[in-house]
């Protein structure tokens, strides 16, 4: 390799970052265009962009949509859109923090759900499902207050039983982390036996999805889910520093323990949030970094807002599927996303990962 | 003038105690050397040194500051550390590595500048890693990654290098190529070196002072004379060591011999004939067998004296470069006497030497059994006018036993060393007939 060549790629790599960032804007706007379009009801292009941009102040003015139906403009307003926008943020904020609990574990198999936050949320979510199902606080559904605390319960568990002095060795974390989510996980498979008509709705919980979502629910996670990814971005180059190993980052002028504090605790909030609104929605923390990384390389500092994108365009595109798959044969069923996360993300995970092997490592 | 003061530190592992009241000090220009066996606490004080194990008691002050009370950047930027192995989580190229060593001096949201850059080039050039700059780090071959891991070292721009074993994974002509770098920063950048070493003789040629641990405690420390002398070597790694100079580098040199296994006790005595260096491999090989050793005549300087001095085996010796005088003869003579078996070595004879081979002939004649090295052909080695071939052939004659090399010497000796030690009282009885008759012989000659 050329010598200016290699000096000449490297200063090209910022405007290369921006690039990428702006493309994967362009294309989950475009994800998010194309998924309103599909619904059992059908609607036309023009009317759901005249609908959209009829809510935007100063440029409603120039906008004819007396063609546009009020019924349709309730489809797209209030039911479509918060459900898309919700898989945007839910899919943003698994993959954000599934790079950085695999960044900080340095394991391939670390995902968003590896601290107990998973069995946390499911349990307190099991608990109001089968005790206070229907209650509001607040204006909010009892069961996603319970779900954010039980997610925060648990991973204060975890990090308190794994702390040594001032230290949190991360195989301890590991570990701690899988001994509190099969301990969860019993009392919710309990809860699950216990249940009665409310078995269904706690399956459907666990399996992840966002039918009745409201536009309430999302802007009370947003502000969670976006302080955690913007805290966690500024971390980004610490990320690669862990990468070499704990003790090399803090040669090289990392404060170890201060840092993986503030990034554990920040990703573990921000799945919080994310499962409260939809559920566990499975794979997306474990496969997004994973897909993302084998695309643009390792570097946090691209690889953390990239994966954050692909994550959104990766869950819209999931529940749209979820939502059409089933309606040749009931009309009106709608999957859970989680089922299609699981069924659609693996095949093309290991498609990806034995094209690409030779030159992958983790 | 950067300083780095230890100052009497503990490291604890629980309660185990890995170091006890360890402490010097080392500024500008010191390369140092941390020599030790296996467990002696010399990666434990890499570890306190670079803020990774805090000392459960004393202090290490850099500048005056104690480490432990200053900001991870603030140290990263004076010290940089090369572990010992360093796996790398995700595949990174080698440059994104390096650039990494930039990382204490950039703030949060700063990019790499061109500087960095820069930086980071010249210290691939020197560590001849820039031609992989863009190579993932795991295709790297374990020199080649450790090239690229001291590279990141440099490119933090440090006042203090420490080297955990760093050569490890290096072929020699790499060790040898890293290790000329890191002198030349030391004295030209005014860096403080601080390295573990293994390998005594890469200590001996690079540092400049040393420290010996033994046992979490400091056994020596001081200029490296005074730490790497085969006492403290004996006494730190329990190996017999030969501690000299070398001629052509000028640095010390350390010759480990193997350790002192309890040798088999013989009561076999044998009585070498040697010089220029030809019995200092089978003197060893002997005392190893567990035989008692004399040798002579051998001249002071020579290396088989040396060697001799050094394994403690007595000798007849002659002043340097001169012939064996009428004294030294008749000394060896009765040397040999108290002998149960003389050796030969292939030794180059001149006249200087050839009363040694004529010993031998009385050594025969006086029953005591005599083997001949016959590894050099003889008239390659004869500067004698054919006199030493001669007295080889006369030794051949009486009954010698021509051996081609040390090794079947050894077999033979071992086969033969009980059969000696019977014969021996017999011998002794004999010899007494004999004893004026042999006097008059070395006299004549």
């Amino acid at each position: 390799m050329n010598t200016s060549e290699v000096e000449g790629t490297y200063f090209r790599r910022v405007s290369r970052w921006k690039l990428i960032i702006i493309l994967l804007l362009v294309a989950l706007f475009v994800t998010v265009i194309v998924s309103l379009n599909i619904g059992y009801a059908q609607i036309p292009f023009t009317n759901i962009l005249a609908a959209l941009a009829k809510q935007i102040p100063l440029l409603n003015n120039y906008i004819d949509s007396s063609l546009v139906l009020p019924r349709e403009s309730a489809i797209i307003l209030q039911i479509r859109l918060p459900r898309i926008i919700a898989g945007v943020v839910v899919g943003a904020a698994l993959a954000a923090s599934g790079v950085v609990y695999q960044g900080v574990f340095k394991n391939p198999m670390a995902d968003s759900y590896i601290l107990g936050v998973s069995a946390g949320a499911a349990t307190g979510a099991s608990f109001s499902l089968l005790f206070g199902s229907g209650t509001l606080i607040f204006g909010l559904r009892l069961v996603q207050i319970a779900a954010f605390l039980g997610a925060l319960f648990a991973m204060i568990l975890v990090y308190n039983i794994s702390r040594v002095g001032s230290r949190v060795p991360v195989a301890t974390l590991l570990l701690c982390g899988i001994a509190v989510n099969f301990f969860l996980y019993a009392v919710v498979a309990l809860l699950e036996v216990i249940a009665g008509d409310e078995l269904h709705a706690i399956v459907f919980w666990l399996i992840g999805g966002f039918s009745n979502v409201l536009w309430a629910d999302i802007w009370a996670v947003l502000p969670f889910i976006a302080v955690g990814i913007s805290v966690v971005y500024f971390y980004s180059r610490d990320l690669n520093l862990l990468a070499l190993g704990e003790e090399t980052a803090q040669h090289l002028g990392v404060n170890v323990e201060r840092v993986k504090q503030i990034l554990l605790v920040f990703a573990s909030m921000v799945t919080a949030a994310a499962v409260s609104l939809s559920g566990l929605v499975g794979f997306v923390g474990l496969m997004v970094p994973h897909i993302t990384r084998l695309v643009i390389g390792p570097d946090h500092r691209i690889l953390f807002p990239a994966s954050t994108i692909v994550g959104a365009i990766f869950l819209v595109v999931c529940d749209a599927i979820a939502r059409v798959i089933a309606t040749p044969f009931a009309s009106t069923l709608e999957l859970p996303v989680g089922i299609i996360t699981m069924l659609a993300g693996a095949p093309f995970f290991i498609i990806l990962f034995r094209k690409k092997k030779q030159s992958y490592a983790l | 003038m950067v300083v780095l003061n230890v100052d009497g530190i503990e490291c604890r592992y629980g309660s185990v105690k890995v170091l006890e009241n360890v402490g010097f000090s080392v500024k500008e220009g010191d390369f140092v050397g941390i020599l030790g066996p296996n467990g002696s606490g010399k990666t434990t004080l890499l570890k306190s040194i670079s803020r990774t194990l805090k000392p459960y008691r004393g202090t290490i002050l850099l500048n005056e500051a104690d480490i432990y009370s200053l900001k991870s950047v603030d140290v990263a930027r004076q010290l940089a550390v090369v572990p010992q192995d360093s796996s790398i989580g995700f595949n990174f190229a080698a440059l994104d590595v390096v650039l990494m060593g930039r990382n204490p001096h950039l703030s949060r949201f700063q990019m790499e500048s061109s500087k960095d850059l820069d930086i980071a080039k010249k210290a691939m050039m020197l560590t001849n890693t820039w031609q992989f700059a863009e190579r993932p780090i795991n295709e790297l071959s374990g020199g080649e990654r450790q090239r690229v891991i001291i590279a990141r070292a440099l490119a933090q721009e440090p006042k203090i290098l420490l080297l955990d074993e760093p050569l490890t994974h290096l072929d020699i002509i790499n060790q040898l190529e890293i290790m000329d770098l890191v002198k030349s920063l030391c004295v030209n950048e005014k860096l403080i070196v601080l390295a573990v070493f293994h390998d005594l003789n890469l200590a001996a040629r690079y540092c400049t002072s040393a420290i010996m641990l033994k046992k979490g405690k400091i056994f020596a420390a001081g200029s490296l004379e005074e730490v790497l002398t085969s006492e403290n070597i004996k006494s730190v790694f329990d190996v017999d060591a030969i501690v000299k100079r070398h001629l052509v580098t000028n640095s010390l040199f350390v010759i480990p011999l193997s350790p002192q296994k309890a040798p088999p006790s013989r009561k076999c005595a044998i009585h070498l004939i040697c010089g220029a260096g030809t019995g200092t491999a089978i003197m060893k090989a002997l005392v190893d067998e567990g035989y008692s050793v004399t040798a002579g005549v051998l001249n002071v300087l020579d290396t088989d004296f040396e060697t001799a001095q050094f394994l403690k085996i007595p000798v007849v010796s002659e002043a340097p470069f001169s012939p064996i005088t009428e004294k030294a003869h008749k000394d060896n003579l009765a040397m040999i006497e108290k002998a149960s078996t003389v050796v030969v070595t292939s030794v180059p004879f001149g006249f200087g030497n050839l009363q040694n081979l004529e010993a031998a002939v009385v050594a025969l004649e006086q029953g005591i059994p005599t083997f001949v090295i016959d590894e050099v052909p003889i008239e390659s080695r004869d500067f004698t006018k054919g006199k030493a071939k001669a007295l080889l052939a006369e030794l051949k004659s009486k009954g010698a036993v021509f051996v081609k090399d040390k090794t079947e010497l050894l077999s033979l000796l071992s086969v033969s060393a009980e059969k000696l030690n019977v014969a021996k009282e017999e011998k002794a009885r004999f010899l007494a007939h004999l004893k004026p008759e042999i006097q008059d012989k070395g006299e004549s000659n």
